[in-house]
Order: structure tokens, then C-alpha cells, then sequence
């Protein structure tokens, strides 16, 4: 009895990624269908968006951050709906590569992409996004078919003749059937890649106009318009369903950059006790209200390290889905920890959603350091204390533990 | 390297404080970005204006725009000279500039506007500032914006101090030691790694930079050398070392399943006080304890 039990979960572990997957279909047992729905094949009835995958613990949809090394951390991936909060590090360089890991990601999968900033012109951020690294196999396809695109119709396949009536494969530049791709920190984007995608960019000082009566209001005003831009984006292009799109779903990646910094006009970093104590986090609740009910995923980073006032921050993190601590060693102490040598800084997660499930989904890695090398953001574990112990020669027997 | 200050754009703050103080060293910047032929725009608040201007010789003089907030910051006199709408009005002012060619903007001092405007407005106002030249369309490097701005950052605390050091492209505080200054530099450049230099010098009467022996280092990535490395074996929970006692402690321990000599003579020799175990047994009820032997019924 207890091994036919045993027997069923195992079943139900195999298949439960497809059952998850097809939530919507009438029997369980379906096939995966391919990912990349470009075509409306009419075989797979289900809802799959490039891009994304359904969470095997819950069935979550999930986009990619644009790091696999912090999906996997995350538990697969972002949940569409949710906010991924990144805190910032003391000198503000490695958030904003997350956070254009991100954005690339959305490029390159074809989610639309909307870019919110005080500091810089959203246009500007889009030309330094990362360059994805393509599957080598994939590029010498590509070369190959532009050559020789004319003269392969009949020459091939004097054995396999019978695959020659099928519809050939488009070696597409970029694989977006694919969940998590790699990439170059060292090259830019490829222009074509940025102006094939579709985003739209907030970029604060134009919204504004620099007057200097503004009537106090409980909300900070850029803050409103923020969110009345994405309101108008989420409800024109049909991502909470209110037009039904006859077209292609997608999801809306949004990412807003140092928000509650003194450039989007918020007080917090400036003063402990200030009048727009509850701006930011009135803007989080709206946001994720408006995010919960549309198919988008969003990154905001916020220099968490100027916040003068610590029940912000507790408030932020809690309103927060994902939070991601970045704390980089430049000007600490532990610069000069000979554990911390190789590694530029510590990744802390410092929460994991809770979402449709009764599970805490806590990550059992508690120390994790990062390292940025010429090309590639690494998440590794830093070594234990013990491995590094200086060898010394004064005794033979060596240094064994003495409980 | 601090003589390319200027050369990286952006906001460059000066942090003096009490012992160490760094108008001399902001005018030091003024005159070396006047010789190279930059329009300079002062915005001055707390000295006079013939206060500032001493030191400088005339040509430098003259090359100098000064936007005077000291003599009556309030408009109060209404004469029309002093600028109306006070210092938010002069900053946005000097945002709306639209001469060509590259220009440095001193602010006499940070610290004065930091505590006269709101700070948001401060912190956006200085933002366009010294990006002035994105907005510009295509310009060449040498038509960057300077922003100098002199912050004496005692009187400020650690929430103002963070946000303009995280708005600033470099940083320079002032400190010393024996009657010699030392600027200890820290620049960012953007997507690259933070760099800093400490610089001994002295500014001479008539306010050009002398670089000073001293340790000057190299510009190198930052550490922070006062801090002691440390040692990874300190507050373990198991000991590394043995001391001679223990260690021999240790080896003369008997392991308790290792056959010895000495087990092996006590078990062949019983001693004195020893005596062989016995078992003594007391049949059950249930026991049944036949001396036959049951297979002796079979007829194999």
C-alpha cells in the first residue's frame, strides 16, 4: 500500500509540469507543445507566451530575469505579476546591471518593455543594454543559409527525402524559445535588436514641468504621473485583458530606476522624519494593484542605503514580491577578508513570494557572492572558512580539528 | 589627477570642513578652467563679491561672471540688480543657458543652497545642471559642463551627505596632516569600477595648484589600507592547534576496539581479582529442554 502511494507521487511529479501547463485544456494528458508560439499551431491549447514557462511548485507563470543564476535562486524565475525589488549597492554599479539584464531579457524574448527614470534618458539605457550571447551552432546556421541560400533547394536530402516537404526551421538570430539566456556585459546590443522591439519610455524631467508651486497632495507627483503612464500602457496595448487581443499575448516588463531617490522628488533619503513618509510606499501598493491584474512583471531599484528612515525600508521590503539586497565590498571592511578576494560583493535574498501557495519558499542558500567578470555577472557561493586555512609547515601532522 | 578634475564633467563635489578648508582650492579650479578659455559662472553666497575676486588678476577677473546672492539674498532692497526669484531662479537660470562652448558653474556654496531650497528641487535642479550638455543634442567632449560645488560637509548630516555624494560624478574631501592638505579623490566613471587617489598639495597666493610630494598614490581600484585584514580562523568553533600536552594526551589514548598486548594478556591470564564470566541460566516454563535429540525418530 505505502508503495503504490509511493508509485502515484512519483507519477505526479513527472507529469505535474505538463498537467500544470495545461490548466486550460479539457484532458490532463497533453502534449507540450512548442514554446515559441509564434504560429497558431492549432494542436496545443495552451496559453504559452515566448518567454515564459509555468513554475514546477506552483504553477506560477514565470519570465526570466536575465540571469539563469538568480532564476534558479528565485525559484525558477519571476512570477508574472509581481515586483522584484533590487536594493542597491553603496556606489550604484552593479544594480543597474540587473536591472538591464532584465530589460535585455525582454528584448530578446519580444516582451514589450517600459523604462522609467529620473537620472537618465530611458533611450540611453536601451543602447547599453548587454549584447545576448548567441548559440554558436545557431550563428553558423544563420551564415550558412545567407550564403548559400539559393542553391540548397535540391541538393540536400538524398536520404532523408521524405523530411523535404517540411516546413524549413527559420534560423532566427536569437532563440526566444528558450527561458534564461546568456550575456556579454562587455559588447552592446545590436541595434536592430533594440529597434525590432517595442518599449516606451518615462523619463521624469520631461514629464514635468519644473514649477515651483505644486499644491502638497498625499502622493508625490511624479510618482502620479508614473503611474497614470503606466495605467495608459497596460489598458492601450491590452495587457490586463480589457481589449481582447486577437494577437499574440505578451507580457509588459517594467523597469523604474532609483525610485525614491531626491530625483523622482521624494524626501526619504534626505531626512528621517519628512512629510512624504508614506509616498513611496503608497506608490508600491498602487503599482502592485495595478501589476496583480495585468500581465506584466516589474524590476525596481531602490538605493535602500540613503533611506535614513529603517521602518521605510522594512515597509518597502514588505511591500515588495522579490527583494534582492546587493552589497558590494568597495570601501568596507571586507575588501580585505581573504574569503572575499575573488568576489566584488554579497547577494542577499532577502524574501521570496508567497504566491497562491501555503509553503514558505525560503531560500536555503544563505551567503552568496557575486562577481562581475568582463562579461559575465556571476552568483556563486564563497568559500567555507576552513578551506582556506594558510598551510603551515611548523607542524607534520597538519591541523586537524580537535572537537 | 586633480588637476583633470575638471576634465571628467559632471558635478565635482569639494567637501571641506573646519581645518581644512576648500574655497582656495575651488578658486584654484576657477583660474585653471579660465585659462583654458571656459565661460566660469559663479554663484556666490557666502562671501562678498570682492572677497571672492581677490587674488585673481584682472584677466581672469574679467572672464569671471558672478551671480551675487551674498549682498541681499532676499531681494530685500529691490533694487533690481540682485537676481528676483532668489537662488532656485538663478540655478534654473543658468540651466537655461544656451551659449555654446564648454562652461564651468561654481557654487560658492552647496551647503548655503542645501539649507535655503528644498532639496528635491535642489538635488533635480543640479541633475539638469550638469547634464546640461545631453539635452544639447550631439556635443563634443569639450563642450561638457563643470559643476563645482563646495560642501562643507559638517554641517550637514549623513542623509544629505548620501544623496549628493551618490548624485555627484566625483568627490573630492579635503583632510591633512602637519599643515599639508590632501585631497582624497573618488571618481566614478559610468559602467565603470570606482577609482580613488589621495593628492598632497598647496595653493599658492595666487591661487594656481601645486602638487605636493607626499605619498601621492596611483590611482588604484579602493581599498582602504587602516582597516587589518581579516583572519579567518579567529572565533572558530573547533580548535586548530594542539598544545604539547594535549598532543600528548592525544597519542597516549587507547583506542577501545584496538586488541593490544595488554588485552591480549588479560584475556589469556586471568589477574587475581578476575574471575571468568559465568552464565548462569534458569529455564522458562515454557522452555522445553530435551536432551534428545530430535532427529534421532527419523529413519533416514
Amino acid at each position: 500500500m505505502a508503495a503504490a502511494a509511493s508509485c502515484s507521487t512519483s507519477t505526479r511529479s513527472t507529469g505535474s509540469v505538463v498537467v500544470a501547463a495545461s490548466r486550460n485544456s479539457v484532458t490532463s494528458f497533453q502534449r507540450r507543445g512548442p514554446r515559441a508560439s509564434g504560429t497558431d499551431s492549432g494542436c496545443s491549447r495552451l496559453v504559452s507566451i515566448a518567454g515564459t514557462r509555468p513554475s514546477v511548485r506552483n504553477g506560477q507563470l514565470l519570465v526570466s530575469t536575465g540571469l539563469p543564476a538568480l532564476d534558479q535562486l528565485l525559484g525558477g524565475g519571476l512570477a508574472v505579476g509581481t515586483v522584484l525589488l533590487i536594493e542597491e549597492d553603496k556606489y550604484n554599479i552593479y544594480s543597474p546591471l540587473l536591472f538591464k539584464y532584465f530589460l535585455a531579457e525582454g528584448i530578446v524574448t519580444g516582451h514589450t518593455l517600459l523604462v522609467a527614470s529620473a537620472k537618465e534618458d530611458p533611450a540611453d539605457i536601451l543602447q547599453e543594454l548587454p549584447a545576448p550571447l548567441l548559440d554558436d551552432n545557431c550563428k553558423k546556421e544563420c551564415d550558412e543559409d545567407i550564403c548559400n541560400h539559393k542553391t540548397e533547394s535540391n541538393i540536400k536530402m538524398k536520404i532523408a527525402w521524405r523530411y523535404q516537404l517540411l516546413p524549413k526551421m527559420e534560423a532566427r538570430p536569437v532563440s526566444s524559445s528558450r527561458f534564461g539566456h546568456y550575456y556579454d556585459v562587455s559588447k552592446r546590443i545590436p541595434q536592430e535588436l533594440i529597434e525590432a522591439s517595442k518599449w516606451h519610455g518615462f523619463f521624469l524631467p520631461e514629464k514635468i514641468s519644473s514649477t515651483l508651486n505644486l499644491e502638497p497632495c498625499s502622493l508625490n507627483h511624479g510618482y502620479i504621473k508614473l503611474l497614470q503612464f503606466i495605467q495608459n500602457i497596460i489598458y492601450e496595448e491590452g495587457f490586463d485583458g480589457s481589449n481582447p487581443q486577437k494577437k499574440q499575448k505578451n507580457i509588459l516588463r517594467i523597469g523604474i530606476q532609483n525610485l525614491g531617490s531626491p530625483l523622482w522628488g521624494d524626501d526619504i533619503c534626505w531626512t528621517e522624519n519628512c512629510d512624504s513618509n508614506h509616498s513611496l510606499t503608497k506608490f508600491l501598493y498602487m503599482l502592485r494593484g495595478l501589476l496583480r491584474s495585468s500581465l506584466s512583471a516589474c524590476i525596481i531599484t531602490v538605493p535602500t542605503h540613503l533611506i535614513q528612515n529603517k521602518a521605510i525600508i522594512a515597509r518597502v521590503t514588505n511591500l515588495s514580491d522579490t527583494v534582492v539586497g546587493l552589497e558590494s565590498f568597495i570601501g568596507s571592511e571586507k575588501e580585505t577578508n581573504p574569503l572575499y578576494k575573488d568576489y566584488h560583493g554579497l547577494i542577499h535574498i532577502r524574501q521570496i513570494p508567497q504566491l497562491n501557495n501555503l509553503i514558505y519558499d525560503v531560500s536555503d542558500v544563505k551567503d552568496l557572492a557575486f562577481k562581475l567578470k568582463r562579461k559575465l555577472f556571476t552568483i556563486e557561493h564563497p568559500p567555507t572558512p576552513t578551506v582556506l586555512l594558510p598551510s603551515q609547515t611548523s607542524t607534520s601532522r597538519g591541523h586537524s580539528p580537535v572537537w | 589627477m586633480l588637476e583633470s578634475l575638471l576634465a571628467l564633467g559632471g558635478l565635482v563635489l569639494l567637501r571641506d570642513s573646519v581645518e581644512w578648508e576648500g574655497r582656495s582650492l575651488l578658486k584654484a579650479l576657477i583660474k585653471k578652467s579660465a585659462l583654458c578659455g571656459e565661460q566660469v559662472h559663479i554663484l556666490g553666497c557666502e562671501v562678498s563679491e570682492e572677497e571672492f575676486r581677490e587674488g585673481f588678476d584682472s584677466n581672469i577677473n574679467s572672464r569671471l561672471v558672478y551671480h551675487d546672492l551674498f549682498r541681499d539674498p532676499l531681494n530685500w532692497s529691490e533694487t533690481g540688480e540682485t537676481l528676483p526669484g532668489g537662488p532656485l531662479e538663478a540655478l534654473r537660470a543658468l540651466c537655461r543657458r544656451t551659449d555654446p562652448g564648454p562652461v564651468t558653474i561654481a557654487l560658492d556654496s552647496l551647503s548655503w543652497l542645501l539649507l535655503h531650497l528644498p532639496c528635491t528641487t535642489l538635488c533635480q535642479t543640479l541633475h539638469t545642471l550638469s547634464h546640461q550638455d545631453s539635452c544639447h543634442g550631439d556635443s563634443s567632449p569639450g563642450e561638457q559642463v563643470h559643476v563645482l560645488g563646495l560642501l562643507h560637509e559638517e554641517l550637514h548630516g549623513p542623509g544629505p551627505l548620501g544623496v549628493l555624494s551618490s548624485l555627484a560624478q566625483t568627490e573630492v574631501t579635503l583632510s591633512g596632516a602637519m599643515g599639508q592638505a590632501s585631497a582624497h579623490i573618488l571618481y566614478r566613471r559610468p559602467q565603470q569600477r570606482l577609482t580613488h587617489q589621495t593628492q598632497w598639495f598647496s595653493i599658492l597666493p595666487d591661487f594656481s595648484l601645486e602638487l605636493q610630494g607626499g605619498p601621492p598614490l596611483e590611482p588604484q581600484p579602493y581599498p582602504d589600507p587602516r582597516v587589518p585584514s581579516m583572519d579567518p580562523t579567529t572565533h572558530l568553533t573547533f580548535n586548530l592547534r594542539l598544545s604539547k600536552k594535549e598532543r600528548e594526551a592525544k597519542d597516549s589514548l587507547t583506542l577501545p576496539f584496538q586488541f593490544s598486548s595488554e588485552k591480549q594478556q588479560a584475556l589469556l591470564c586471568p589477574g587475581l581479582g578476575q574471575a571468568t564470566s559465568h552464565i548462569f541460566y534458569e529455564p522458562d516454563a515454557y522452555d522445553d529442554l530435551d536432551q534428545e535429540d530430535p532427529d534421532d525418530d527419523l529413519d533416514v
